[in-house]
């Protein structure tokens, strides 16, 4: 069974629609990306499963429950670290994480033993009685998600766990991630940088409110029928004018010396030949997550 | 009920953590209500003495010039001196005088015959308040010396004595009088207040959300968050009346019970106040505007605290009706000056209680467990 179900569902806030029509599922031991730009919809469709927010049509599910349900025991198995500063910021990390091993009725010892162990994966029991005010975006991010693991929930949401964050902790968060869905957790996470994609076993890419791909990361860019390449040489302004012309280049971004373009289906053999005459080169390369998403936003 | 209780507990510990490591929140807890009591007790007294008199002596007698003396001896009247009719007229305009006490020829003939010994008295009434003291300082001064004032409506006949016992507060300090409305005024601005930033903040800075995804409920919240200010409330309310008795010797006459039903009962109102102006507004500027504004005004024009409620039109006094400061100060001067008890102060106990019920179910029922 799913440990997350996502039906139909759209929410608005007011006369604009965030999510609509979005549909996917998360299984036990599964880790699930959100990918997509600001003002995707990620938030509202996490806030939708943690219970926050009530859908305007369609259903979600968490463990089979309605989480905005009355008596529903959702919320016990649920963890959420939302994307906000939501910590107590006058209170120690101590203090906030026994705040929330309180609410969550954990019995003394057992609070103790995660406490301990929560402190040491995410090393930051050496600054146990700083403020969470006082913290770096990184240790806040990690205070958090030990805030949310406290009851050793099924399911973890985490709404752009990295935004904000440096590279170090980045990854210290992403192998705690990996550990978690190994023991079985379901986690699903959002986050707007399309180079985490890769990181998940499965990717919903959301674009205004909809989902426009969704399957394993790797299959998604094999799969992808746009030609990506690298252009070398030429005048970038001659370039830059050629390609803004050309109909069938979806997207154009510098890359270090180079220039990366997606070009549509077939097209590429004509664009060389066009661009030859301007004394440009080009190379095919695989085409990572990025270019999935601009080929299919262009689409 | 186990997790319900540590639930509750661990929100008020949380609650009192914040009020502790925020020194403003403090202060505006405990000390404001200390300053303001004493502003008010020793700025705004309706108590007005050395008033200051001039004198037009018609009679030119010992007895006129001995009446002067005696009327001028105490604290209540300075002499500013004896004038000609049109010079007392000009000082009563200049305002040098606030009353002018004319004193007829034959003054000293009729007192050394028994008879009805007349004197008038001209008051400046541009400042109402003023006048009617000053009148009835007057009356009592010229009564005292066995002087009819001619200000007061004299009857036919034998001189009719009239004796006034003022009762409870017989020295008529305004302080003593004041100290109740006070009470109820700071309460209700910190009550209110308080709560409405405190359930505010948690909407602004995200930690609502997160409380939302834990299985707290929602009455949990309420009670977690509502129970550490009912605490610092009813410690302002303790600190504020010993202030009270100790620098203004108010008096304590009445049953503690009640006293600290009437707290309980006010506290729980405002409380709920807070609450529903914080989950309506769910901002804390709009919040503090709102709750400033809510119980400040209120409670200071509308409580009986300034402004007696008979006093005023009647629709004013229908509105004081919904106003739960009118039934807190009517019962701590009833608990404070005049000795009440639980029998007597049940219909305030009664009105207190139901502005509480109201106050805090309709917030609970708006307390939704929606972040949008």
């Amino acid at each position: 069974m799913s440990a997350l179900v996502v039906e139909g569902l759209r929410r608005d806030h007011g006369a604009h629609t965030a999510v609509s029509g979005l549909s996917f599922a998360v299984a036990p031991g599964e880790l699930y990306g959100l990918v997509g730009p600001d003002g995707a919809g990620k938030s509202t469709t996490i806030g939708c499963l943690a219970g926050l927010m009530r859908p305007s049509a369609g259903s979600v599910r968490v463990l089979g429950e309605d989480p905005m349900a009355r008596g529903s025991h959702a919320r016990e198995r649920l963890g959420l670290m939302p994307q906000e500063y939501s910590l107590y910021g006058d209170l120690t990390i101590a203090e906030n994480l026994r705040f929330f091993g309180q609410l969550f009725g954990l019995p003394r010892r057992a609070f103790d033993e995660r406490r301990a162990r929560l402190l040491g994966i995410t090393r930051l029991a050496r600054f146990e009685d700083r403020r969470a005010d006082a913290l770096s975006g990184g240790m806040y991010k990690k205070l958090a998600l030990a805030c949310a693991l406290l009851h050793r929930p099924d399911v973890l949401l985490l709404d752009e766990p990295t935004n904000g964050v440096d590279p170090v902790s980045r990854r210290e968060l992403w192998a705690l991630v990996h550990e978690l869905v190994g023991e079985g957790m379901a986690v699903l996470l959002s986050t707007p940088y399309m180079d985490e994609a890769a990181r998940c076993h499965r990717v919903g890419l959301m674009h205004e409110g909809h989902l426009i791909a969704e399957g394993e990361p790797g299959a998604l860019t094999d799969a992808l029928e746009h030609e990506v390449f690298e252009l070398e040489g030429g005048e970038r302004e001659v370039l830059h004018a050629v390609l803004t012309a050309d109909p069938d280049v979806v997207a154009a971004s510098p890359a270090g010396e180079r220039l990366r373009v997606v070009v549509a289906p077939g097209a590429g053999a004509r664009l060389a030949a066009s661009l030859a005459a301007h004394g440009t080169t080009l190379r095919r390369v695989p085409p990572d997550f990025e270019d999935l998403f601009l080929a299919r936003v262009a689409a | 009920m186990r997790r319900f209780v540590v639930r509750v507990w661990a929100l008020s510990a949380k609650e009192v953590r914040h009020v502790l490591r925020d020194p403003r929140s403090l202060y505006l807890a405990l000390g404001m209500p200390v300053v303001m009591l004493l502003l008010f007790g020793y700025g705004v007294s309706f108590d007005l003495d050395r008033l200051p008199v001039a004198f037009v002596d018609h009679d030119h007698s010992a007895a006129s010039r001995a009446l002067r003396r005696r009327f001028t001896a105490g604290d209540d009247f300075v002499d500013v001196g004896e004038l000609d009719a049109d010079g007392a007229q000009a000082a009563l305009v200049a305002g040098d005088a606030m009353a002018v006490i004319v004193i007829e020829r034959g003054f000293e003939r009729h007192r050394a015959r028994g008879e009805r010994a007349t004197v008038q008295v001209l008051v400046d009434g541009s400042e109402a308040n003023g006048a009617t003291q000053l009148r009835a300082k007057a009356e009592r001064m010229l009564a005292l010396l066995g002087v009819d004032g001619a200000i007061r409506a004299s009857g036919a006949g034998a001189p009719l004595e009239a004796r006034t016992w003022t009762r409870f507060n017989p020295e008529g300090k305004s302080a003593v009088f004041l100290v109740p409305g006070i009470t109820a005024y700071v309460l209700a601005i910190v009550a209110v207040l308080l709560t409405a930033l405190t359930v505010a903040r948690e909407w602004e800075r995200g930690s609502m959300a997160q409380l939302f995804a834990t299985p707290v409920g929602r009455l949990e919240i309420i009670v977690g968050k509502l129970l550490p200010y009912l605490a610092i409330g009813t410690l302002a309310v303790l600190l504020v009346l010993a202030v009270g008795m100790w620098v203004f010797d108010v008096p304590f006459r009445g049953s503690p019970a009640a006293l600290a039903l009437l707290s309980f009962l006010f506290l729980a109102g405002m409380l709920g106040q807070g609450l529903l102006i914080s989950v309506i507004t769910r901002s804390q500027m709009v919040a503090t505007q709102a709750a400033a504004l809510s119980s400040m005004l209120p409670s200071m024009l509308l409580s009986g605290f300034v402004f007696p409620i008979e006093n005023m039109p009647q629709v004013l006094q229908w509105i004081t009706v919904v106003i739960p400061a009118r039934y807190f100060v009517e019962g701590l001067r009833g608990v404070l000056l005049r000795g009440n008890g639980l029998a007597e102060l049940w219909p305030e106990l009664l009105a207190l209680s139901v502005f509480a019920l109201v106050a805090l179910g309709v917030s609970t029922a708006r307390f939704q467990r929606t972040i949008a």
